[in-house]
C-alpha cells in the first residue's frame, strides 16, 4: 500500500499547523519523520489518521484520493496508530485491549473471545511479540503496553503503521527489541512511519528521513543520501547547539542527606534510598519511569509523609515539615507536571511567576499584593528566560510548553534557594529551550547549588550529572560517576530484571 | 424491634422496596461505568412513575403503563444527552435540571390530565398483580419472600446477572467500559464514545422509568406528587459506593431496600415519621463511613 499526502495544510485559528507538505509512504520501507516539538509532526500524522480534518491539499492511497471524517475511515484504509500517550483501558485485560473497537462477535452481539485470542495469538507468534493476553493492562511495563499497542494495530490488519515516538518511554534493551519487531514488518511488506526526535534512532533503522520544521517539510531523501548533520540543521534550522562543557570544581557541604528513606505505594513500598547531595553537584537519578522516582520526589518535596527514614536540608531535619516551610529552608522544585503542578494556566504570568513569593514586604503589603512590583518581577522573568508571551497579564495557558516551562524554571531557580530539585525539567518541549534549560542548570551547579535532577531522559542525565544514581523497583541499583557513564552500563541499571515484551523474533 | 425484623410481612415487604432502588440503581450503574456522571435518577424514576399511571389509565394495561414508563425515562436520558454530550453542559446542572423539571412537570401534568392536586388515585389504573411462583413459595422461610412479588422484580432480579454478563462479555458492554475510562483510546480506535455514551442513557432511563413503574403501578395504583422520595438519590449513592458493578451493587440495594421497608414498619411502634424518614438516609450514611474507613484501613494493609 502506497500512501501519500499531496500539498496538505491545517490550520488552528491564526497558526498555520502544517502548511503544503507533500510526502509518499512506500510499502517495506521504514521511514522516519523527524522535528522539532511543535514542528507539525503529529499534527501531520493526526491528518493521515482521520484525527484532524486538513483544511487544504489530498491525500492518496494507492493512486486514489480518499478523504475521511474520523478515524474508523482510515482503519478501514488499512492504517494503524501507535499513539505517544497510550490509548488503553488499565481495567481491562490485554485481550479485550487489543480487540476493542474491533471485537469478533458471536449470537446476540457478545463478543467472540475464543475467536478474538486465536486471531490475537497468531499474529503475536508471526512477529515475535509475546504479552501474556489474560492480564490485566494496569500490571504491565510500559514496554508491554507498547506491545500491546502495537499488537492492537496489527489486530486491525494495518498495512501502514505509524509510531509517535515510541521509544521515549522505554529503557535500550526495550528499544532494541521494539527496532526488532518493526524490522520483522518491513520485512512483511508493511510500510513504517516513526515519529522522534532522537536522531540515534533515526541513523539506526530508518530507510528514508523527512525534516519539519514550523509546520514545513523541509527535507525528504532516502537516509543513504543524507548525514546526521545535516539532519540535525534541518531539524532546528541551523547548527546543533555545540556539547556541554563543565566547569572541574570539588563539591562543597552536604546539603541535602537521604537516610534510608521509605515511602508507601500500593503494592510495594519505595526504599530505602539513602544518598548525599553536595554542593556545586548536579546528582541525576534515571530509571525508567514508575520506579520509584515520583514518590522519592513526593516525600522529598513534602507532598507526600514518609514512611520511614530522615530527610536533612544544610543540616535540618525536614522530613515532617510541610511543603512551605521546606522550601523556606532552601528547597525550589521544578515539577514534571507544569501543567497542574507547575503553573495556574487560568492565572496570569505575572501571578505565577510570583507563586511563592508573594509573602515578602517587596511585593506585598499586609493582606494586599503590590501589582506593579509582581509585574516588574514577571517582566524581568520573560525577559532573561527570553519567554515568548504577550507580557505579564497574559494567562499562562495562552504559552506554548516550552515557554511555560521555562516560566517554571525561573521562578524557581531565581529563588537562589542551595536545593534545587528538578523532575524531567524538559518533558515536551523544544531544542531550544532543552538547551536553554540545561545551560540554566549548569550555571546554578557552578554557582555552587546543590540540583537534584530526576530524569527518564537518559542523554540529559548523563550529560548535566556529576553522579548518577539509577533507581529500579524503588530502589537505588547503582552509582556511576558522571565522567564514565555510558548509556549501556546505566541501561544495564534500569532494569536489573529485563521484561520480556518483545522476545525473539522467530 | 426484633419482632419487627422476624416478622414475615415484614420480610415478603422487602423486595418491593428493592425493585426500584435496584432498577434506579442498574441504570444509574450504565451511565457510571460509561462515564456518564448522571444523578438525575431521582428525576428519571419520578418521570417514570408518572407516567406508567398515565399509560395504565388510559390502555387498561400495566404491560402498556410499563412500557409508557420505559418510553418517558428513554425520553429524559435522551434530554440528558442532548444538554450534556453534544451541547457540552455540566453533568451536574444537567441532572439538577432534570431533577427539577421532573418534580414540576409532574405536578404540572397531574392538574392538566387528571385535575388533581397532590395525588391521583383511581380504580381504572391497572396495576400489576402478584406473580405466584408454586414451587419456590413451598420453600420455608425464603418462598413467602421470594413468591408473590410483582413481575417487575423478578425483572429487576434478573437484570443483576444480565447486566453484569453484558458488561464483561458483550461489545457494547466493553465500550461503554472503555467510555468510562478512557474515551479518547476508543475514539482514536474509530467508536464515537458520545455515541456509546447516549446508548448507555437511554438503557439508564428505561431501567428508571421501570423502577418509576414499580412505584406507582404495583402493590399500590396511584401516583403521590414526589413519591419517588428520594429513592433515585439512594441509589446515586449505591452506584457510588460501588463503582457501578453489578453484583456489589444488588446487595447494596437489598440493604437500602430492607431499611426503607423497615422505616415504614417502625411507624406503627409510635416513632415519629419524622425519624423515620430519616432512617435510609441514616443507613446511607452510616454504610459510606464504614465502607470508606474499610477501604482506607485496607489500602493502607496493602501498602505494609
Amino acid at each position: 500500500m502506497r500512501v501519500a499526502l499531496n500539498d496538505v495544510s491545517v490550520r488552528f485559528g491564526q497558526v498555520l499547523a502544517v502548511d503544503r507538505v507533500s510526502l509518499a509512504i512506500e510499502p517495506g520501507e521504514i521511514h522516519a519523520l523527524v522535528g522539532e516539538n511543535g514542528a507539525g509532526k503529529s499534527t501531520l500524522m493526526n491528518m493521515l489518521f482521520g484525527l484532524v480534518i486538513p483544511t487544504g491539499g489530498t491525500i492518496t492511497i494507492d493512486g486514489v484520493p480518499r478523504r475521511w471524517a474520523s478515524p474508523q475511515d482510515a482503519i478501514g484504509a488499512g492504517l494503524g496508530m501507535v499513539h505517544q500517550h497510550f490509548m488503553l483501558q488499565e481495567s481491562m485485560s490485554v485481550l479485550e485491549n487489543i480487540v476493542l473497537c474491533a471485537e469478533p462477535v458471536g449470537r446476540f452481539g457478545f463478543v467472540d473471545f475464543a475467536e478474538a485470542r486465536a486471531r490475537v495469538g497468531a499474529i503475536a507468534r508471526t512477529h515475535g511479540i509475546g504479552v501474556d493476553l489474560d492480564r490485566p493492562l494496569g500490571r504491565l511495563s510500559v514496554g508491554e503496553r507498547q506491545a500491546v499497542e502495537i499488537l492492537k494495530v496489527l489486530y486491525r490488519e494495518a498495512d501502514l503503521l505509524i509510531l509517535d515516538e515510541p521509544t521515549a518511554v522505554l529503557t535500550p534493551q526495550e528499544k532494541s527489541r521494539l527496532f526488532d519487531a518493526l524490522r520483522s514488518f518491513r520485512a512483511a511488506g508493511k510500510a513504517i512511519v516513526l515519529i522522534t526526535h532522537k536522531l540515534d534512532e533515526v541513523m539506526e533503522i530508518a530507510d528514508r528521513v523527512s525534516v519539519m520544521r514550523a509546520g514545513r517539510l523541509v527535507a525528504s531523501s532516502p537516509l543513504a543520501d543524507t548525514t546526521r548533520e545535516e539532519i540535525g540543521r534541518g531539524i532546528v534550522g541551523g547548527d546543533l547547539p555545540a556539547p556541554r562543557t563543565r566547569k572541574a570544581q570539588e563539591p562543597g557541604d552536604v546539603i541535602l542527606s537521604v537516610d534510608a528513606l521509605t515511602v508507601a505505594r500500593r503494592g510495594r513500598d519505595v526504599g530505602p534510598i539513602s544518598f548525599k547531595l553536595r554542593a556545586g553537584e548536579i546528582v541525576g537519578i534515571a530509571g525508567v519511569s514508575g520506579n520509584g522516582q515520583a514518590e522519592l520526589v513526593r516525600a522529598l518535596t513534602g507532598l507526600e509523609p514518609l514512611r520511614s527514614g530522615s530527610v536533612r536540608l544544610c543540616g535540618e531535619r525536614i522530613d515532617s515539615l510541610d511543603v512551605e516551610r521546606r522550601r523556606r529552608l532552601g528547597m525550589s522544585y521544578i515539577p514534571e507536571d507544569r501543567q497542574r503542578m507547575g503553573l495556574a494556566l487560568g492565572a496570569s504570568v505575572s501571578e505565577n511567576a510570583n507563586a511563592g513569593r508573594d509573602d515578602r514586604a517587596a511585593y506585598a503589603a499586609g493582606p494586599f499584593l503590590k501589582h506593579r512590583a509582581l509585574a516588574r518581577f514577571a517582566r524581568s522573568l520573560i525577559d532573561n528566560y527570553r519567554i515568548r508571551v504577550a507580557g505579564p497579564r497574559a494567562a499562562a495557558a495562552t504559552m506554548s510548553g516550552g515557554n511555560k516551562q521555562k516560566l517554571v524554571v525561573g521562578r524557581e531557580l531565581t529563588r537562589g534557594t542551595p536545593l534545587v530539585i528538578a523532575e524531567n525539567p524538559t518533558w515536551g518541549v523544544d531544542i531550544g529551550a532543552i538547551d536553554f534549560i540545561h545551560g540554566e542548570l549548569m550555571r546554578m551547579r557552578d554557582a555552587g547549588h546543590a540540583i537534584l535532577l530526576i530524569s527518564t531522559e537518559l542523554d540529559e542525565v548523563i550529560a548535566l550529572s556529576d553522579r548518577i544514581l539509577v533507581m529500579y523497583a524503588g530502589e537505588i541499583s547503582g552509582e556511576v560517576a558522571g565522567g564514565e557513564a555510558s548509556r549501556d552500563r546505566v541501561g544495564a541499571l534500569m532494569t536489573a530484571r529485563a521484561s520480556d515484551a518483545f522476545g525473539e523474533v522467530a | 424491634m426484633l419482632d419487627l425484623l422476624l416478622d414475615p410481612s415484614f420480610a415478603a415487604s422487602v423486595p418491593r422496596f428493592v425493585t426500584p432502588i435496584l432498577l434506579a440503581a442498574l441504570g444509574g450503574a450504565l451511565c457510571e461505568r460509561a462515564g456518564v456522571f448522571n444523578i438525575a435518577l431521582e428525576g428519571f424514576l419520578l418521570t417514570g412513575a408518572f407516567a406508567a399511571v398515565l399509560g395504565a389509565y388510559f390502555s387498561g394495561s400495566p404491560y402498556l403503563g410499563a412500557l409508557a414508563a420505559m418510553a418517558a425515562g428513554m425520553a429524559l436520558g435522551l434530554v440528558f444527552a442532548e444538554f450534556n454530550l453534544r451541547r457540552g453542559g455540566d453533568s451536574i446542572v444537567v441532572s439538577i435540571a432534570i431533577n427539577l423539571l421532573a418534580a414540576g412537570l409532574t405536578t404540572f401534568l397531574l392538574r392538566a390530565i387528571f385535575d388533581v392536586t397532590g395525588a391521583f388515585s383511581d380504580p381504572a389504573i391497572a396495576g400489576f398483580g402478584t406473580v405466584r411462583l408454586p414451587f419456590i413459595e413451598a420453600v420455608p422461610g425464603l418462598g413467602p419472600i421470594l413468591s408473590g412479588q410483582s413481575v417487575l422484580f423478578y425483572i429487576s432480579v434478573a437484570c443483576v446477572p444480565l447486566l453484569h454478563l453484558f458488561l464483561a462479555r458483550h461489545r457494547l458492554g466493553l465500550r461503554i467500559r472503555a467510555a468510562g475510562e478512557n474515551a479518547e483510546a476508543l475514539r482514536a480506535g474509530g467508536v464515537n464514545p458520545r455515541g456509546v455514551q447516549l446508548l448507555a442513557l437511554v438503557a439508564c432511563g428505561a431501567l428508571c422509568g421501570l423502577g418509576g413503574a414499580q412505584l406507582s403501578i404495583a402493590n399500590v395504583n396511584l401516583f403521590v406528587e414526589n413519591m419517588s422520595a428520594g429513592r433515585g438519590w439512594i441509589a446515586v449513592v449505591a452506584v457510588l459506593l460501588t463503582g457501578g458493578r453489578p453484583w456489589p451493587l444488588f446487595f447494596i440495594a437489598l440493604l437500602f431496600g430492607a431499611v426503607d421497608s423497615l422505616s415504614f414498619r417502625v411507624q406503627g411502634l409510635g416513632l415519629a415519621q419524622q425519624f423515620t424518614d430519616m432512617m435510609p438516609y441514616l443507613a446511607t450514611l452510616i454504610v459510606l463511613v464504614t465502607l470508606s474507613w474499610w477501604r482506607a484501613k485496607r489500602a493502607k494493609g496493602d501498602a505494609s
